[in-house]
């Protein structure tokens, strides 16, 4: 890295004391700044920026550039002083072209896989316990077994983690395979700049010459006609070259609106796999796996309270940890469940708020179609009771009211009725997909 | 004719060192050490207005210099996203009142891209909202989901106890001394949030320099008419 410009330096000095403090430190201080042969540059994070200072500052900049020295040369453009920081890895050459071409080797994408991201941190339960075996097998005979492997489940439930673990553990068999993770809008980026650049043919060979593309998000191609095209073809030569593809997305498939119906069949030929959110067990076992891999250990039931308390996705899950173990950190305080409790007061606040029996009470009865009066009220046909005692199984699960209280709030039950409703409902949730779906959903609605 | 204040802006505002915790301690340590050492994703900061959010994060990029950038997104809602371009390049991306651009069509995917591209570079984001993450308007789930990583910490509104600690604290940074007496008479007369009586601050430093009196109750009294 280039040392920064003691020229630079000086100027900052001066335009940090005439600028208001908000505009200094938006438009001035991100400058870096490299001052050779006569020239100082000032490098800007983007185009947009570099435009402001051309119309609001440079002559300001260049007055003071002059008061100093006035030989220099001031040039502001787009860049950094720190190299980008990309994950490499060795690659073997591209496969030998067709005969009778003559082209040169695609330039090699970047594999961008994060190397945390294995299956032995990926933590397992029912809920996922599909998408990794499933994944796991791609790993091993890739683009063999299920090709293209499609996983689909909400925000936050680790559809990214295995996906980079399967290329992760491809590399770990084979260094020399060419494995690539792409955000779905990467690829259009890279398209776009294929176009603009003239280099699209570079672009499709680049792609077409992996052993194994990863897309993450592809619900983001969903109304962009031209991507759809180059990577309906970029599918197609890869899986007519027994390439593996692993495509995850927050939906099924035949769900994504605005993605071509060709895409969407194509998608379906090799596997499609769900990762449900994790239920509570799993979500304790993802605590204790992230704090360990933070230096940490938490105890059982700081992570069950984390777990039973913030259950939209793993990544809130992750950063209501990040935030107990800081306030240990920096207290000097061991971790126990009273100071995890303060840690996340003001956290849980809000959610105590959001997830009260009423609002449990008329989400239940939205979902079943029915009014919060019927939940309330004596009747004891099953289709007023099952939703009944789901909305009480909920309400001991999420808010921390006791059995007579949630009694008393449907319609002045005893306690013990309330108990008995739980009961059948984690019992049918054992034996009845319909019930354990439902209550899926509707904990996913209560806290997500 | 009284002699014109000069237009200069002495470097006391926006830094640590002018910050009083007030019940914040935990978050100011937390600051700095990310500030030193770049471990982990960020953070989020939330809390009411005038409890010291878009100071923190301007203290952080004073630390920083250029390796770190400031976005006052409440200013740039109306500007093209393109503005936040890139800028994953710094190492520290700190963006203020990130809910004003929450539930813009134009802006939301330009932060779940930044954020990936952040997250890719291994660089910082420190945001500051109105609300917790969770309750936080943002509509792409995906952002929304991502910004849920932050670990976050709610910003306390200044105790009453505290105020003239806090005024004082950061009048000494001016080079000002201001007498328990002054203070408090301040505190009992002007509007109670912090923000309007660091404002009070600055008129009464620069009416001080033209007048070249120090600040006692009477001339304060002069100064603020009240």
């Amino acid at each position: 890295m280039q040392a920064e410009s003691t020229l630079w330096t000086h100027c900052i000095r001066e335009l940090k004391a005439e600028l208001p403090e908000q505009q200094f430190n938006t438009w001035i201080r991100p400058l870096q700044s490299i001052e050779q042969a006569g020239t100082l540059k000032l490098l800007a994070p983007n185009r947009f920026v570099v435009d402001w200072l051309k119309e609001h500052h440079a002559e300001r900049i260049l007055q003071l550039v002059h008061d100093l020295d006035s030989g220099v040369n001031v040039v502001i453009e787009v860049g950094s002083r720190t190299p980008e920081r990309v994950v490499e890895n060795p690659r073997r050459p591209p496969p030998p072209v067709a005969s009778g071409t003559r082209q040169a080797p695609p330039p090699p994408i970047a594999s961008r896989l994060g190397p945390a991201f294995t299956f032995d941190s990926f933590v397992e339960g029912k809920s996922n316990q599909l998408a990794k075996a499933a994944a796991i097998q791609v790993s091993q005979n890739p683009g063999e077994s299920y090709n293209p492997l499609f996983i689909y489940g909400g925000v936050g439930l680790g559809k990214t983690h295995l996906m980079q673990a399967i290329g992760n553990a491809m590399l770990a068999r084979d260094p020399g395979a060419r494995v690539s993770y792409v955000r779905s809008e990467r690829f259009v980026g890279d398209m776009v700049k294929g176009l603009q650049h003239n280099t699209i043919s570079e672009f499709k060979r680049s792609y077409r010459a992996l052993d194994a593309l990863l897309i993450d998000d592809i619900q983001f191609f969903a109304g962009k006609e031209r991507s759809q095209e180059e990577f309906f073809h970029t599918f197609n030569a890869l899986l007519e070259g027994q390439r593996q593809i692993v495509l995850t997305c927050d939906r099924y498939p035949k769900e994504v609106h605005g993605l071509e119906e060709r895409l969407k069949s194509r998608f379906g030929w090799g596997l499609t796999v769900a990762i449900e959110p994790p239920e509570l067990e799993t979500s304790v076992a993802i605590l204790k796996s992230k704090a360990g891999l933070l230096g940490t250990e938490i105890p059982d039931e700081v992570a069950f309270f984390i777990a039973k308390r913030i259950r939209s996705n793993v990544r809130e899950l992750e950063g209501a940890l990040r935030r107990v173990i800081a306030n240990a950190e920096f207290t000097g305080r061991p971790i126990n469940l009273d100071f995890a409790k303060m840690a996340l007061r003001d956290l849980l606040a809000v959610q105590d708020r959001l997830v009260s029996i009423e609002n449990i009470q008329k989400t239940v009865a939205e979902y079943f179609k029915l009014r919060v009066a019927d939940l309330l009220s004596k009747r004891r046909s099953r289709s007023v009771a099952r939703p009944r005692q789901l909305a009480m199984a909920l309400a001991k699960e999420l808010t921390s009211h006791s059995l007579p209280e949630i009694g008393d709030a449907f319609g002045g039950r005893d306690h013990t009725t309330v108990l008995h409703g739980c009961r059948r409902i984690a019992s049918l949730r054992e034996t009845e997909s319909r019930v354990e779906e439902d209550y899926v959903n509707l904990l996913r609605t209560l806290t997500g | 004719m009284s002699q014109l204040a000069l237009p200069l802006q002495l470097e006391d505002h926006a830094v640590f060192e002018s910050f009083w915790p007030a019940g914040n301690e935990t978050l100011v340590a937390f600051l700095l050490d990310l500030a030193a050492t770049q471990r982990g994703p960020g953070c989020w900061l939330w809390g009411n207005t005038a409890t010291g959010k878009s100071h923190l994060l301007q203290a952080v990029c004073e630390r920083l210099g250029d390796r770190s950038v400031y976005l006052p997104m409440r200013d740039l809602q109306s500007t093209d996203p393109a503005i936040i371009d890139g800028l994953a390049a710094r190492e520290f991306v700190c963006l203020d009142d990130i809910h004003s651009v929450a539930g813009l069509p134009e802006w939301e995917p330009a932060l779940f891209s930044l954020y990936n591209s952040i997250s890719d570079a291994k660089s910082v984001l420190i945001v500051s909202a109105d609300t917790s993450p969770r309750d936080s308007a943002f509509e792409l789930p995906d952002l929304k989901s991502r910004l849920s990583l932050l670990p976050a910490f709610h910003l306390r509104s200044m105790p009453e106890e505290e105020r003239q600690k806090a005024l004082q604290l950061r009048a000494s940074h001016r080079g000002l001394e201001l007498p328990d007496d002054t203070a408090r008479y301040l505190i009992a007369r002007s509007k109670r949030d912090m923000a309007s009586l660091y404002a009070l601050l600055d008129r009464l430093d620069a009416e001080a320099l033209v007048a070249k009196r120090r600040l006692t109750v009477p001339f304060v009294k002069g100064v603020i008419g009240f």
